[in-house]
């Protein structure tokens, strides 16, 4: 799509790969961070991880069943994180433990019969060696989540505020909340194969981290976090590429030293002088 | 159609996973415009009683009907018309909304999904800050204010869909001596207006110079429900209380 900016047809792919999957990640990670759902969303996209080691080792399409692992993860969690108490910190624990297992022994065991070219893309992520399908499929879902936070602007809203007040106020909470899971499983897997299944959730949850130090209104983190996450991701993948170092880690630690500065030069948390 | 009704049949409500109900076979009618204040010990089940009216939790057993409509069928239909404010809130002072944003959504159920705020909704969300004496903190962030304001702010949130009902959890809880009786004055002038008004409080200081309707719950069940003066609110619960032979 944009071969006319890049000539080199492999920067090119990666880095629109890069954009779409962190564009669709961070537009839902600013609802998951400000609904305190993050651990949700990791335990998911480890979950996506481990639907798709195990596709892949038994030939089926990796993206199929990460999606179908997310899923079924978020049909667990869903229904656990809707009670008002949430006592699901040890269940999370033991998901999160379970969906690493897995994943990890189907590629190791991948790299022990040498079929392990698409397994260590699983771990790590890999931008060079993409079909055109999963970048259209990509700037579908980014497509989508924008939509769905345009239209449901003010409920989405109102539930980032206080979701039992959102309730009250007679705002149909379930059908967002359920479609959000839906989307979070579809971008998270989509996005694995692009930056890996280890370093997933830092596209879900850093770049709306970012922008909370400096928006004040939810228009503004809905704004700038796919806006951060877009720059840093092309240009992680335009100079990992250049430099042949990994994309995704090179991409993920980028944004982690970006967000240590912002919470350094926050104005939110600046104290005035002479107080 | 009732507006502004409640009428509870043998409800029972439990919470998912315990064994036994919460609030057992309660049965009671209110009038549009009453003012119903309930009382009772820590654990009484006053919270679970406001959120079966308004449909927010399964109700197990018995039928209530609130503004005519069935709450176990039409719960999101019954909250448009009820308002309830919660009990335990904290907002993080960080949070990226203002007193204006928040007194609006009160107003997005009633519009539902794909309309917009429009003149007349923003209208309402004004006019019920005007009447909290609020409309100054408009722009300021809710987080940044103390439990008072921002309880108030809730309230407006609140009367701004224009309820037919309104619920208050412990609504005092945060206010100092003299803001009760503001906020309980604002609370009187909406049940005059017809607006049903159903309060969880602890003290009873601060209450209407008018009839209100007492319940009393204990265990899960109403103890006591009787009408009387404001002022003698106080003395009947404390008669209550020492004539129980448990
Ligand atoms: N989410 C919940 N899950 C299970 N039990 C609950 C829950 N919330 C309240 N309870 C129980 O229900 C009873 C009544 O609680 P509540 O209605 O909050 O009382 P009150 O508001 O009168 O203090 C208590 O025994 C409490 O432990
Ligand atoms: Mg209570």
């Amino acid at each position: 799509m944009l071969e006319f900016l890049i000539p080199n047809n492999i920067i090119c792919h990666a880095v629109e790969a890069m954009l779409f999957a962190s564009i669709a990640c961070s537009v839902l990670g600013v609802i998951i961070t400000q609904m305190s759902i993050s651990s949700i969303g990791f335990t998911m996209t480890h979950a996506a991880f481990a639907g798709a080691s195990v596709g892949i080792f038994f030939g089926v399409s990796g993206t199929a069943t990460a999606i179908l692992a997310s899923l079924i993860i978020a049909a667990i969690l869903g229904p656990l994180s809707e009670k008002a108490r949430m006592p699901t910190d040890t269940i999370l624990g033991v998901l999160f433990g379970m969906m690493m297992a897995i994943a990890i022994f189907f590629v190791s065991y991948m790299q022990y019969l040498g079929t392990a070219v698409n397994a260590s893309a699983l771990l790590f992520g890999n931008v060079v060696s993409l079909y055109r399908e999963e970048i259209y499929a990509l700037a579908g879902i980014s497509f989508v989540a924008i939509l769905f936070v345009a239209i449901f602007a003010k409920e989405i809203t109102a539930i980032i505020f206080n979701r039992k007040i959102a309730e009250a106020a007679g705002i149909r909470v379930r059908p967002i909340y359920y479609a959000l899971l839906f989307m979070i499983a579809i971008s998270v897997s989509l996005s694995l194969n692009i930056i890996g299944g280890l370093l997933l959730y830092v596209w879900l949850v850093t770049p709306a981290a970012i922008a909370y130090q400096f928006c004040t209104t939810v228009r503004g983190l809905f704004l700038s976090a796919p806006l951060i996450a877009g720059s840093v991701s092309v240009a992680g993948a335009w100079f990992g590429l250049q430099h042949s170092l990994p994309v995704g880690p090179l991409t993920a630690v980028a944004f982690s030293g970006l967000f240590l500065i912002a919470v350094l030069i926050s104005p939110k948390r600046r104290v005035p002088k002479g107080a | 159609m009732t507006p502004g009704t409640i009428d509870l049949a043998g409800v029972s409500t439990a919470y998912e996973g315990s064994d036994l109900p919460v609030i057992r076979g309660i049965s009671f009618s209110v009038a549009a415009g009453e003012f119903v204040v309930v009382g009772g010990p820590n654990g009484a089940g006053k919270t679970t009683l406001l959120e079966t009216i308004n449909g927010m939790l399964p109700i197990t057993h018995g039928r209530a009907t609130v503004c005519g409509l069935d709450v176990a069928a039409s719960g999101t239909g019954v909250r448009t018309k009820v308002g309830y404010v919660i009990q335990n809130f904290a907002f993080d002072p960080l949070a990226p909304f203002t007193v204006g944003n928040v007194v609006i959504m009160g107003r997005y159920g009633i519009l539902g999904y794909g309309r917009q705020p429009g003149e007349e909704d923003h209208r309402m969300a004004e006019e019920a800050m005007r009447l909290l004496g609020i409309e100054d903190l408009a722009d300021r962030s809710i987080g940044k204010l103390s439990g008072g304001q921002q309880q108030k702010v809730l309230i407006a949130h609140n009367l701004a869909k224009k309820p037919e009902i309104l619920l208050l959890d412990e609504p005092f809880s945060n206010l100092d001596l003299f803001t009760r009786s503001f906020v309980c004055d604002i609370l009187t002038g909406i049940a005059d207006a017809g607006c049903t008004v159903v309060m969880v409080s602890h003290a009873f200081d601060a209450l209407p110079d008018r009839e209100v309707r007492i319940l009393a719950m204990k265990d899960g069940m109403l103890s006591l429900d009787a009408r009387c003066r404001g002022d003698e609110v106080e003395e009947k619960i404390r008669n209550l209380s020492g004539s129980v032979h448990a």
